[in-house]
């Protein structure tokens, strides 16, 4: 009976899964057009998946061993099983192979099913409690209905009811892993999956060999001049193709949801959650099936976290954040995302949230005019005034009155460039700026500024959503940066070098190519050490924890150069649990402090008590942004430094500079009481 | 940006401040070698440079001219180039931290001394007396007009060839230029008085021969007042004329402008604002002077707190603001407000114990930060962590001593606590600031109970420390501030006794503290004459009793201080207080209801009475040194501090001695007013100074 049986299931298993995966496709279809090399994308795929995402996968290595066992048994079972029990090629090689597939796979299961018996709230639970169950079924059953094919079992196994409970088994297992590929279950991963690393819309962010350069976290820019579609994404459908496959992709594995500070502050965003409702405003329905941790909502009427929300509908051209009554989404949850990339780095499926996020508040804010909190202040600040916090834009050299820096527009060229940031107008980063001065002087570098020519970078603008004001002021900035000569931009402030570094090359006029060479403060005052050019006094303070940016980070991969400093400096860093790669968002970016959407708790805080952990009697930063939310903290335990202040206070200055210096130009700080 | 307008840099002739707060001119009183400035003189303002500060202008009435005498006030002196390498390290060690620094050059006329030094003759435009230095002059003579404008010119030079970045002409306080402007004191009918034009002629003549000589990138400004408030004198409307004219030259770069003439006593109290005074009283001069020049106008004058400075600055008022004595209160005020510490910064409180003793020809103190001016001697306004060992120490008293001595030991790491009887910090400083216009000198007590709750210094108020609690702490130091109790005993017959039901007389703590109740017929005895007796006398008057305030001493509140006791006096004349002097409380007597006070004449023995319904005593203090002798033998060092180590603020010897196991002994100092009655700063500086080694 399994004879005849077996092709039957296998191959309608099979044509179901074609017309599943036919129509699935046409769901993606109903997102815009993006260019992607389907060719090349597809070729590129197995590397993507072995290297890049595994990477991902294996800092978790029981899951990663589980998944290789699991899904490598099931692809090889898969392939075989079409061969011996599809085709009837009862090879003993193949059947023997078969064999060594399932069981695998079914070890594999075992492991699933165990993750699967106490799962921490990460994991979503529904259908995907089932999918062990379903696994151990579809391997247990091929294996037995393999050895009985084989004449491995004593029976003609062939009592009827036994077969026909295999054939059960079988039929449960096909239907999950080939059916629900590519219908909608748990599997649908594997599927959506695979196409989403070969068509991903930043194939640039893989390893090299896998397409990429290894990094990719500028956001991409927004054609304003297409007046043919909405500006930013209102609909599920205003995505493109390829990230509703990346929605759809999922596992819902949690990882993002664990590393997002919104959710952990208790603010409205789950990313995880929110990738499900695209998935589900992309095929349309509601969220009662979700069955992860909901958007944490206090004092917005919603539920605590772990149980449902109030049930969403969506469909594909239909709004994602509604005018009035509810959506798919509430705005603050789109708000509450600190752009700290936590989630996408932690994302094995590789799906890019940011620039869903990012998508979306393009919309609110170009669309509909609605930035919520001081955003709207802010960027009609950045309209007016070139600078978020509305100050005269003549002021922002106020800071360094006494301090004769020289100007690009007097000489022209210069070694170095130092970008200011709009920190040039706090007065707490004006002591940052300070002590970088004073460390560049010390080193004899030779450098200038532009004054007021500078304009904000654009950072606060693009994420707040307001691409125009961005383009804008990348244009202007692009434009006064061409006037003049200079090898490299340093600047003390992570967004700025993020921004100018990996977002202005979209807009160099035509026939300029290349990127500007930005250096972060502590890259720069790195390479003075290690070139000799700087000599510090050895720390005498007490213990030091370093606090990773994420837009040094996670967004340019720089962890070592801040810690090669404090290394140099003598200082033995007390690292966070949460550091590198890993670190917690301060809770400063993406225009979070400014939209300002409520939580049970402040990033900050949460941040500061990992400080605390370690014990450390100070907090060395490189970024404003985290210096000002961290030193907001209330009774903070540990004192907020950035490292150019470190620096600066280190410094021995060679006498021989002395001399020259004398009268012309402050040799030290204020006195810092 | 908070405090935004105090951090726009501004342009003054071809210079740039970096922002808008100036130190302005006045005596330091310690340029001492000859007039050439000392290291002291230098650190003292390298420390406002470092702090923040924009602009110094340095050195009050510097003179130009031998016959300015430069000794009585050591008055920085520019009549030689000998002073030009001593400006170049003043110079130096100011831009070193980005500030500007500038000097006031002048002549003063007759507004000095001649009975000293050179005995000069003083000159004046009309050979007019000047009653608050009761000086005599002669009449200036053509020949010496010439002279002195040709000295001005060399003045300037020098303070430029010393890398200063600019001189400031006093016009102001009665110089020898405003001499000329007023016809109150310029009498003269030739070229040099009479009309408008010839009354600024010395002064244009100054300005054109300083300028000629210094050139266009070398900032000259002018102080001048705001209206001298004299019925003879030259009016606000006036001054306004006199800037327009001088500012219609093109010559002049900045205008510096005092509200109030100075050249009586009651005037002068107006220049430098004591805390009786509400803010920024004379703001509306200078910004009449503003509205008629065409360049940045300076006003000091009771600008004590970053608020205050920005909202005058922001109003447009006036372009810089003065505050000189909010920095020798705390010459890092600017730091501390770019470190977002505005609340740590230590406010000045108008005591005005700085001009007060500059114009006695004392050395610049402050009352509440004996760090100033001491920069030289290693005095810190940082206090550092120490790097020897943690130590255990109490302090028992919580007035400006024990404050001052629980803080530093604080900022050195140090576990402190500090014992107070009393439920409040703050000693006499609590007492006098119950007196009418007196509560700002409360400030003093506000800040360092916001230092100590920031150090988290373990504050025991209310509680009375005695041997045992102290023992039960295992010090390894204990200091010792507390204090004294009004000294009432020291003549027997005035009656006093503990029970307040028996005695015949009550002391100024008494009526000040609320402890006794305003009689309504009062006579105060006051054998002190410094702040207690007219605050006493002017509080009882304030609740309405009638006061006489005696004294066996020159005058009562003689001993205040030259702009203080003018206010002092304002208040009690107006409330009909009879001030009588030579006259010492021989004795009290209860008759029937009523009090007699037999008093005595000093100088003649006659004695006469004063029926009255309280008589309130002033004698001040006797030290309170029970815990000290409970304490002495058993510390390690037996209470004794060093002096040679504690005159030259180094460290006193014992601390360095080995210690054993915790508890086994303690090293035991005594401040301030325990040790003998003094005042304020001195418990202050034996605090620091001490404790700054813990």
């Amino acid at each position: 009976m399994p004879e005849t049986l077996l092709p039957i299931l296998i191959f309608s298993a099979l044509a179901l899964a074609v017309i599943g995966a036919w129509r699935r496709i046409r769901l993606w279809r109903q997102g815009r057009p993006a260019e992607v090399d389907l060719l090349q994308g597809l070729a590129a795929m197995p590397r993507r998946y072995l290297v890049d995402l595994h990477h991902v996968v294996a800092r978790d290595r029981a899951m990663s061993h589980t998944h290789v066992a699991t899904a490598g048994g099931f692809v090889a079972a898969a392939v075989l099983m079409i061969l011996v029990h599809g085709l009837g090629w009862t090879n003993p090689l193949l059947g023997g192979g078969l064999l060594v597939a399932s069981a695998t796979m079914f070890v594999g299961s075992l492991f699933v099913a165990k993750r699967r018996c106490d799962p921490p709230a990460r994991l979503s639970r529904g259908p995907w409690m089932r999918l062990p169950k379903s696994l151990m079924a579809f391997s247990g059953g091929v294996f037995l209905i393999t050895l009985s094919t084989l004449g491995l079992l004593p029976v003609e196994a062939g009592h009827w009811l036994a077969a026909l409970v295999l054939a059960g088994l079988v039929t449960w297992g096909l239907g999950e892993l080939f059916l629900g590929m590519t219908w909608g279950g748990p599997m649908k991963h594997a599927f959506a999956g695979a196409l989403h690393l070969a068509f991903h819309r930043r194939p640039e962010r893989f390893s090299a060999k896998g397409g990429g350069t290894g990094r990719s976290t500028g956001l991409k820019a927004l054609d304003l001049d297409d007046t043919a579609v909405p500006l930013g994404v209102e609909t599920p459908g205003d995505f493109t193709w390829n990230q509703l496959l990346g929605f759809d992709a999922c596992v819902q594995c949690g990882r993002c949801e664990v590393a997002c500070p919104a959710f952990a502050a208790g603010q409205p965003l789950n990313p995880k959650k929110l990738i499900q409702d695209m998935v589900v405003g992309m095929a349309g329905g509601s969220d009662a099936n979700y069955a992860g941790s909901a958007y944490p909502s206090p004092g917005l009427g919603g539920k605590p976290v772990g149980e449902h929300s109030l049930e969403r509908y969506g469909s594909p051209h239909g709004p994602i954040v509604a005018r009035e009554g509810t959506a798919l989404v509430d705005a603050g949850t789109l708000w509450s995302c600190t752009t700290c990339r936590a989630c996408v780095e932690e994302c094995p499926m590789m799906i890019e949230h940011v620039d869903a996020i990012v998508d979306m508040r393009r919309f609110l804010t170009l669309e509909r005019g609605n930035t919520p909190g001081k955003g709207a202040e802010v960027l009609d600040n950045l309209i007016a005034t070139d600078n978020p916090g509305g100050f005269d834009p003549g002021s922002r050299l106020h800071w360094a009155a006494d301090l004769d820096l020289p100007l690009m527009a007097d000489v022209q060229q210069a070694e170095v460039l130092l970008w200011l940031g709009d920190g040039a107008f706090d007065m707490r980063n004006q002591r940052t700026l300070r002590a970088l001065v004073k460390i560049l002087r010390a080193a004899g570098v030779d450098f200038a500024v532009l004054g007021t020519e500078e304009r904000d970078s654009g950072d606060v603008a693009r994420r707040l959503g307001d691409e125009a004001t961005f383009q804008s002021l990348a244009r202007r900035n692009i434009a006064t940066l061409s006037k003049y000569r200079f090898q490299r931009i340093v600047t003390c402030d992570p967004h700025s070098f993020h921004v100018l570094g990996n977002e202005y090359g979209d807009f160099y006029p035509q026939g300029r190519d290349g990127r500007y060479d930005v250096a972060h403060h502590s890259t720069f005052i790195s390479e003075l050490h290690e070139g000799g050019r700087l000599t510090f006094r050895p720390w005498k303070g007490g213990s030091v924890t370093y606090h990773d940016p994420c837009y040094l980070g996670r967004y340019n991969g720089e962890y070592e150069a801040p810690r090669k400093v404090l290394a140099a400096l003598g200082i033995q860093v007390a690292e966070m649990a949460r550091s590198g790669f890993r670190s917690r968002c301060c809770g400063g970016g993406g225009g979070a402090p400014i939209t300002d959407i409520p939580g049970k708790q402040r990033i900050p805080d949460m941040r500061m008590n990992d400080v605390k952990e370690t014990g450390a009697e100070l907090v060395a930063v490189g970024c404003p942004q985290c210096t000002a939310m961290l030193e907001g903290v209330v009774d903070a335990g540990a004192e907020v430094r950035d490292i150019a202040e470190l620096v600066a206070e280190a410094l021995v200055e060679h006498s021989t500079t002395q001399g020259t210096v004398r009268a012309s130009r402050p040799a030290t700080e204020e006195a810092i009481p | 940006m908070a405090f935004d307008a105090i951090f726009q840099p501004v342009q003054i002739g071809k210079l740039t401040i970096r922002n808008r707060v100036v130190s302005t001119a006045h005596a330091e009183v310690h340029a001492t070698d000859g007039g050439m400035t000392t290291e002291r003189y230098v650190r003292y303002y390298e420390e406002k440079a470092k702090g923040g500060c924009g602009l110094c202008i340095c050195g009050g009435s510097s003179v130009v001219s031998i016959d300015s005498p430069q000794a009585w006030w050591s008055s920085v002196n520019l009549t030689t180039d000998r002073i030009i390498p001593h400006f170049q390290n003043l110079a130096d060690a100011v831009h070193r931290h980005g500030g500007k620094i500038m000097i006031q050059i002048t002549h003063m006329g007759r507004r000095s001394r001649w009975d000293g030094f050179d005995w000069p003759a003083l000159v004046s435009p009309s050979g007019i007396r000047e009653p608050v230095h009761r000086s005599t002059c002669k009449t200036i003579e053509e020949e010496e007009i010439w002279r002195i404008v040709g000295d001005f010119a060399q003045a300037a030079r020098r303070a430029k060839e010393g890398g200063l970045d600019g001189v400031e002409l006093s016009a102001v306080h009665q110089h020898l230029i405003d001499q000329f402007w007023s016809p109150r004191v310029n009498k003269r009918s030739d070229q040099w008085g009479g009309s408008f034009e010839n009354r600024m002629r010395f002064g244009l003549e100054v300005l054109k021969a300083v300028r000629a000589e210094v050139g266009d990138d070398f900032v000259v400004g002018m102080r001048i007042c705001g209206d001298e408030f004299h019925p003879d004198g030259l009016t606000h409307e006036d001054m306004k004329r006199i800037a327009a004219y001088y500012d219609a030259t093109g010559q002049v770069d900045f205008f510096g402008v005092v509200g109030s003439g100075c050249d009586t006593h009651n005037s002068l109290a107006n220049v430098i604002p004591n805390m009786s005074y509400p803010p920024e009283p004379f703001l509306h001069l200078a910004a009449g002077i503003r509205e008629v020049v065409g360049v940045p106008v300076i006003h000091a004058q009771n600008i004590k707190d970053p608020n205050q400075a920005q909202r005058i600055l922001e109003g447009g008022y006036v372009d810089l603001v003065g505050m000189t004595r909010a920095h020798i209160a705390d010459p890092h005020l600017i730091a501390k407000i770019k470190m977002g510490q505005v609340d740590r910064i230590k406010q000045c409180v108008g005591a005005n114990y700085c001009i007060d003793r500059q114009y006695q020809g004392l050395d610049v103190l402050c009352i509440q930060n004996a760090a100033t001016s001491r920069e030289y001697m290693g005095l810190p306004h940082i206090i550092e962590k120490t790097e020897g060992p943690k130590r255990r120490v109490v302090v028992v008293g919580g007035g400006p001593g024990g404050m001052e001595a629980a803080k530093v030991a604080a900022e050195r790491g140090h576990e402190v606590t500090l014992f107070e009887a009393a439920d409040s910090l703050g000693g006499q400083i609590t007492i006098a600031s119950k007196a009418p216009q007196r509560d700002q000198i409360a400030g003093i007590t506000r800040w360092y109970q916001l230092e100590l709750a920031r150090l988290k210094v373990d504050l025991r108020l209310g509680t009375r420390a005695d041997e045992a609690t102290i023992q039960d702490l295992r010090p390894d130091i204990v200091v010792l501030a507390t204090g004294g109790q009004p000294f009432m005993t020291q003549n027997p017959a005035w009656g006093y006794s503990e029970n307040a039901e028996e005695s015949l007389v009550v002391s100024a703590w008494d009526i000040l503290s609320g402890k006794a109740a305003p009689g309504r017929n009062v006579l105060v005895f006051d054998a002190i004459c410094e702040f207690s007796g007219v605050s006493a006398a002017d509080y009882l008057a304030d609740k309405g009793a009638r006061v006489e305030i005696v004294t066996d001493d020159i005058k009562p509140g003689a001993a205040v201080g030259g702009t203080t006791f003018p206010t002092y006096y304002r208040s009690l004349y107006e409330k009909e207080v009879i001030m009588t002097s030579d006259l010492m409380l021989h004795k009290v007597y209860r008759e029937g209801e009523s009090l007699v006070a037999v008093l005595e004449n000093e100088y003649t023995g006659v004695q006469e009475e004063r029926v009255v319904d309280q008589v309130v005593v002033e004698n001040g203090v006797r030290p309170d040194e029970s815990l000290y002798y409970a304490l002495k033998a058993q510390s390690r060092n037996g209470g004794q501090v060093d002096l040679e180590a504690l005159y030259a603020a180094r460290p006193q010897p014992c601390l360095a001695e080995e210690r054993g196991e915790a508890g086994d002994g303690f090293l035991l100092f005594r401040l301030g007013d325990c040790v003998a009655p003094r005042n304020t700063h001195a418990a202050i500086y034996d605090a620091l100074r001490i404790c700054k080694d813990f």
